[in-house]
């Protein structure tokens, strides 16, 4: 496999599957952190020329919080979560226990309660890849960005990824039920060319 | 400040030109750079949004205005088309910036670094001048170039407005 548009559906399935797991298993730790409940999409996979990468998220000026973690072991990658700021603000709320709407900036206690909260999510998704696959999965220490979604969209492939024509994208978006504001993000799951080979060969998908 | 809603945004591998008046807008710049060309006499300039050094490192055919080595020639040879002369034209650079710190290799040049380095290279090869840069840091910048007196106003999150 030469380029990820060569990608068969069921390739693709396979994939969406494997996200899902991680997907879920992030999700209930969150869930777990927060007391809340929350809904998780059905992942979204893109394959698309990196160009056209910060319309995922829609507005490529829309700032963002996002918290990258590159992915280490038997695979190699990136992870990104990404909260638009006022939903990271109202993060910061759920996870400090504070009223709604306290959260105005970004000081040192809530860059690292997003970062905590992105490690937890993290931790559990690539935990439940490795169990699935059967692989060692480390998540690397997190780094958090408060900035302009196409800034660090872009930045995120540019900068790490060696795909600098079509790129894949697993997207699985998330949602906070019952607090008065719904909280949305994303997780990002971004694998190197490389490691979708170790994906297929391990969930025995040719 | 200045309006942005109605520019013509420039996307990522792109470029544009503009002769007279109109806007254009970058949103978004992370460690990508633009380039910005201007001839004040007869008020034509164009931007390239640079995602890569060099084209060497594009697999296939890819598009010339996203590396820093075709996309200023390109640049160059669009705006004279529009009745500039050579020696008026100026260059200014915006972005690459070095995002996600924390998680790079010590030592290694970034992205938006190499960006830039390439993107001076390639205007000091083509004889031009470069008289402004908003240039590295660690945050995303948004520029807005109106070509009728040329200013760049470039944003960046939380901070006023300024010029380049």
């Amino acid at each position: 496999m030469e380029d990820v548009r060569d990608l068969k559906a069921l390739q693709l399935d396979a994939l969406c599957e494997v996200a899902n797991i991680g997907a879920g298993h992030a999700a209930t730790a969150l869930s777990q952190l927060t007391k809340r409940k929350i809904m998780i999409s059905v992942p979204r996979i893109t394959v698309t020329p990196i160009e056209e990468v910060p319309e995922l998220m829609g507005d490529a000026d829309a700032p963002v919080a996002a918290v990258l973690m590159h992915m280490l072991g038997d695979l190699t990658g990136r992870t990104l979560l990404m909260f638009p700021e006022p939903d990271a603000k109202l993060l910061c709320d759920l996870l400090n226990k504070r009223e709604i709407g306290t959260t105005t900036h970004f000081a040192e206690l809530e860059r690292s309660s997003v970062k905590e909260a992105a490690n937890i999510l993290g931790g559990a998704y690539l935990n439940a890849l490795a169990d699935f696959m059967g692989m060692m999965l480390m998540p690397s220490v997190p780094s958090l960005v408060i900035d302009l979604a196409g800034a660090v969209l872009t930045t995120a492939y540019l900068n790490f990824g060696h795909d600098r024509d079509f790129v894949l994208c697993v997207q699985t978006d998330f949602e906070f039920q019952d607090v008065r504001q719904t909280l949305t993000g994303q997780f990002l799951l971004l694998p190197d060319l490389a490691s979708l080979k170790a994906i297929f060969d391990a969930i025995r998908v040719d | 400040m200045k309006d942005w809603a109605d520019a013509d945004t420039v996307n990522m591998g792109d470029f544009r030109v503009v002769a007279g008046t109109g806007r254009l807008a970058v949103r978004g710049l992370g460690s990508c750079v633009a380039v910005v060309l201007y001839d004040p006499t007869t008020s034509v300039g164009g931007i390239a949004h640079v995602m890569l050094p060099s084209h060497t490192l594009a697999r296939g055919q890819a598009k010339p205005a996203k590396f820093a080595d075709t996309a200023i020639p390109l640049l160059l040879s669009e705006v004279m088309r529009l009745e500039t002369r050579r020696e008026n034209v100026t260059a200014r650079l915006v972005g690459g910036a070095r995002m996600f710190e924390t998680v790079v290799l010590a030592g290694a040049l970034h992205m938006g670094e190499r960006n830039v380095v390439a993107c001076r290279t390639a205007i000091r090869e083509t004889g031009l001048v470069i008289a402004g840069e908003d240039v590295g840091g660690h945050r995303g910048r948004s520029l807005l170039f109106d070509v009728r007196d040329g200013t760049i106003a470039v944003r960046m999150l939380g901070e006023v407005e300024r010029y380049v």
